[in-house]
Formats: C-alpha cells, sequence, structure tokens
C-alpha cells in the first residue's frame, strides 16, 4: 500500500490540476471506483469548488477590477494567476497579494496599463480595511517634547496606513467601478496621476492626496527614517514642503499615531 | 454551549444580526474569516460575542496534511480563540495541502489504519498546540480512496478515540456521502461514540448530473432536506440533546430563513425530549 503522503500528493495533484488531465481517471489511479461514483466525476466536483473559491476570494478583493474588465476577462485572468501562483495558505484572504504584479505584468505596454494599478489599488484598500487600529496620538506629549529633540523624533504610522502613486487617475476609477452604477461615468485615463495616502481608522477608508513632498516623507518614515531624516527625503523631492503642516495633517488624520523619543 | 440550534454566522448578516438579533441559541463562525488584525468583521465578532455563545469552525488548518503545520496559521487561530473565547472549536477530518500548495477544499483521507495514526497524532499536536479540547467533523466526500481498509466510521471513531477529541457530527456530511458511496446513514450513526459527539450540523445539499450521473454536493445552499431531518431525529435518539448548528453558506437567504430553520430543529428536539419523558 503505498504511504498516505502519495495518495495525498496523487489526490491533490488531480483536483488542481488547470488542464484537462484530471477529469480522466488515469490522472489519479487510486482514488477508489465506488459503486455510485465515476471518480472523474468526484474530481470535477473537488476541481469546480477549488476553482470557486480561489475565484470567489479573488472577486471579493477585487470587485473594481471584476467590474471594469468583465466576468468573462476576470475568470480567464483568475484562471492564469492560479496556474502560476496557487494557494499557499489555508487562508484564501491572502491569495490575491500576488494579483496586482500579475495583472500589472499581463497588460504592460498595451492600452490597459493601468489595470495593474486599479488591483494594486483594491489590495492596499484590503490591507488597509484588514488592519488593526489605533488610537490617536497625544498632542498633548507631541507639544512637551524639547525643540532640540525634534529631529531624532521617531513617528509610528498607523497600522493601517498605506501609501500609493499611479499617473492614473485610479482612486476615481475605482469610485466608479464599486457603486455599482449601471452606466458610470467615463473616466479621462489623461486625468492626471495621483499620490495618495489610505487608511481605515475607525473601520472607515479614508483617501488623502499627497503632494509629492508628503508622499516622500511619509515613505521615509515608513522605512524607519527619524523626522529630521524625513524631513530632508521630502524637501530633497518638494521644494515647498512644509514640515510643520504635514505633521500636524498627519497627525489629525490618524496617519501618525504615537512618537519615541529617543532624547527624553 | 446550549443543546440547542444556532446558526452560521456569515458576513452578509453581520449588521443585521447587530441591529435585530434573532432567537438562535449560539452562533458559528469561520475562523479564518476573523483572522485579520482588525477591521469590521473583527470587530463585528467581538460585539456578537457579547451577546450569542460561539463556536470557531476552522475549515483551513489541513489537520490531515503530511506537510508540516503552516505555524502562521496556527498563530492565527491562537490568537482567534484567545480574542473570542469560543466555547467550542472545532476542525474537519481531512486535508487540503500537500507540498504547500493548498486546493483551500476539505479533501477525504484514505481509510488505512496509517491514516489513523497520522490523524490522531496531528489533532493531538493540535490539541496541546491550542491548549484545549477540539472538535473534528466529518466531511462530504466524492471520491473514495481504493487503498481504505475501513469503513468511514470506523475511521471517524478510530481517530476520536486514539487523539482524545471529541466528534461534530455533520449528518448532511453522513447523508451526502452514504448517496454518493452507497451505504447505510444509520450504520454510521450506530458506529459514532456517544459522549465524543458534542455537536451536530445540519445543512442542504444540491443533487447535480454529470453526463447523465447524479451525484450529491454539499453546497450549504439549500433547506435541510427530509431524509436528514429524519437522520436528525435519529441522532437525537442515540446522543441525546446537542448543540446543532444551521450551516448555508451559497445562496445566502435571510436571517428569518435561518431562524426558521433553527426554529424547526429545536421544535424537533423538543419532541423528542416530549416523547423519551
Amino acid at each position: 500500500m503505498p504511504p498516505l503522503r502519495e495518495l495525498q500528493n496523487e489526490l491533490l495533484e488531480a483536483v488542481c490540476a488547470v488542464d484537462g488531465a484530471a477529469a480522466r481517471p488515469a490522472a489519479a489511479p487510486r482514488v477508489a471506483v465506488p459503486p455510485r461514483i465515476v471518480p472523474a466525476h468526484g474530481l470535477l466536483v473537488y476541481r469546480a469548488n477549488v476553482r470557486a473559491n480561489f475565484l470567489d476570494s479573488l472577486h471579493s478583493s477585487f470587485p473594481a477590477l471584476w467590474r471594469l474588465v468583465g466576468e468573462e476577462y476576470f475568470r480567464q485572468l483568475a484562471r492564469e494567476f492560479q496556474r502560476v501562483h496557487p494557494s499557499r495558505s489555508g487562508d484564501l484572504l491572502h491569495v490575491g497579494a500576488p494579483f496586482p504584479a500579475f495583472v500589472a505584468e499581463r497588460h504592460r505596454g498595451g492600452g490597459y496599463d493601468y489595470l495593474g494599478d486599479v488591483a494594486r489599488f483594491e489590495w492596499l484598500c484590503q490591507e488597509a480595511l484588514l488592519a488593526s487600529d489605533h488610537a490617536p496620538l497625544d498632542l498633548e506629549r507631541l507639544r512637551s517634547v524639547a525643540p532640540a529633540d525634534y529631529d531624532a523624533l521617531r513617528f509610528e504610522l498607523h497600522p493601517g496606513l498605506r501609501l500609493f502613486a499611479s499617473p492614473y487617475p485610479v482612486r476615481r476609477i475605482w469610485e466608479v467601478n464599486v457603486t455599482g452604477e449601471d452606466s458610470p461615468e467615463i473616466v479621462d485615463l489623461d486625468a492626471g496621476g495621483e499620490s495618495l495616502a489610505l487608511l481605515a481608522p475607525q473601520l472607515e477608508l479614508k483617501f488623502h492626496d499627497l503632494s509629492a513632498g508628503e508622499f516622500a516623507f511619509f515613505e521615509s518614515l515608513r522605512g524607519g527614517a527619524a523626522f529630521g531624516p524625513a524631513i530632508e527625503a521630502a524637501s530633497a523631492r518638494d521644494d515647498a514642503f512644509d514640515a510643520v503642516a504635514a505633521l500636524q495633517r498627519a497627525v489629525g488624520a490618524a496617519i501618525i499615531v504615537d512618537f519615541v523619543n529617543p532624547g527624553a | 454551549m446550549p443543546a440547542s440550534a444556532g446558526i452560521g454566522l456569515r458576513a452578509p448578516h453581520h449588521l443585521e444580526l447587530l441591529r435585530q438579533p434573532p432567537r438562535v441559541a449560539w452562533l458559528e463562525a469561520h475562523s479564518e474569516n476573523y483572522f485579520a488584525d482588525g477591521g469590521a468583521h473583527v470587530e463585528c465578532l467581538m460585539r456578537l460575542r457579547e451577546r450569542y455563545p460561539l463556536s470557531l469552525h476552522g475549515v483551513g488548518a489541513s489537520v490531515g496534511s503530511t506537510d508540516p503545520w503552516d505555524r502562521e496559521h496556527l498563530r492565527k487561530l491562537a490568537r482567534a480563540i484567545a480574542r473570542f473565547e469560543p466555547q467550542l472549536v472545532s476542525e474537519h477530518l481531512s486535508f487540503s495541502s500537500v507540498g504547500g500548495t493548498f486546493a483551500n477544499d476539505l479533501l477525504p483521507l484514505p481509510y488505512t489504519e496509517e491514516a489513523v495514526r497520522h490523524a490522531s497524532d496531528r489533532i493531538r499536536e493540535l490539541q496541546d498546540h491550542l491548549g484545549r479540547q477540539i472538535l473534528i467533523e466529518n466531511v462530504s466526500s466524492y471520491v473514495r480512496f481504493a487503498d481504505s481498509t475501513l469503513s468511514e466510521w470506523e475511521f471517524v471513531a478510530a481517530v476520536a478515540a486514539e487523539s482524545g477529541c471529541g466528534i461534530l457530527l455533520d449528518l448532511n456530511n453522513i447523508y451526502v456521502a452514504a448517496m454518493n458511496h452507497g451505504f447505510e446513514c444509520r450504520d454510521y450513526l450506530a458506529a459514532m461514540p456517544v459522549g465524543a459527539v458534542q455537536e451536530l450540523h445540519l445543512a442542504g445539499h444540491s443533487r447535480v448530473e454529470i453526463q447523465g450521473q447524479a451525484l450529491l454536493v454539499d453546497t450549504h445552499g439549500a433547506p435541510v432536506c427530509e431524509d436528514v431531518w429524519a437522520l436528525y431525529g435519529a441522532a437525537l435518539a442515540r446522543f441525546g440533546a446537542l448543540p446543532t448548528l444551521i450551516e448555508w453558506d451559497t445562496q445566502l437567504p435571510t436571517l428569518a430563513v435561518l431562524e426558521a430553520e433553527a426554529l424547526k430543529a429545536d421544535a424537533l428536539r423538543e419532541a423528542c425530549d416530549a416523547a423519551a419523558a
């Protein structure tokens, strides 16, 4: 009798096969011929489940992309994606993580470059919505910091903060496609790109348009930079960067939620 | 956990459950749906948890797999248990992964002595990791292994005895497997150890035809059928009153429909109690 692992391999390969081979009993010779079921039919049920569960997860993570490209093409994309990136976890929630890169690569150079950005935006929205929340920053604590310590402050960003930039008006594309209207407005792809902070404090998804300086500032903070070096990085990108205004805005929007003062 | 009927918690019902809590005795949530660090689903379950007794029911741990455990999955499961403090925790007696690839579906094990030992070892490991007893559910199946040397009920009973886990007996799964593979549901029930069975599942299934041949598929997308209600009566007679779940996943109806199915289960249980008294 073959060992358990061999039997498991055979059945899993048969049900996960994306070509037609699994529909033939020869593909899984040890799957029994029961009195009432043709094994190929049983395998088809599992294969349908494997595909449907995977597709459902992608659909719920990327509803705007689904609407943009239509069900038929989305299904085709999902099937191709599943072949390259089969699920590696018992929790399907994360199965779509490599999907934006896959969609981007698949449409690079054509007239549909923006599809990858839409997928990336949707994935970041999901991440923001599933992150833990954090209480707002205690402003009194911040006010009590000595000016000499400012440059070395290390700010903590909201756990759900995601930064997004695209040459396309992706947020608008997303909005008109998740509202569910029958005739969504036509979005001008050349209407200009965007840089956004997105996060969901108190369970509500919020978007904040960022200047080039602010984007660089939050990127630096996220990379572990202290306040001083983050200001430098932002100013290098944007002459008009105003650190005090950026900080006030970030605290008000719960983008910055805490800090450590190494000088204290 | 109350020995009466609860319903499966599904995200489309979250808000309605909070606004107009139905008269059901308890809720069962799929563990993985509440694995996130935060967010609306986690928040909702925290609030529902205050009102209803809770069971956490896992579909993704791949208990019967010959792969090493997915440690991240176990960490999140342990965190969900610590967070939501469920009365019952259950998983499936099946596998869904080999070589790191997941089918994300419940695949049957071969019913062999080797598989009994392996599944029992894994369940013991999981129970040790979680610091509590778990229940293990029998699954529907559409294929069998030629190498099986035990019946499915011998297999389930042996794993429960060897691992010390409880049994979550899904009566619809027994029915679907019985119809597909050709065995008697009552033989299955008679082999289940009284005392080990701590929860029952009721659900609907679909009959599909592939190239003119019918088979039953466990879709959780229809009312409980009459034959499964009859099986419920037989289960109550054998095991006594138990927490009983109405499970519905596809073509999800309104909460009122689930509540009505739960009330029907409770009425049947009360009738059995009265007959026994």
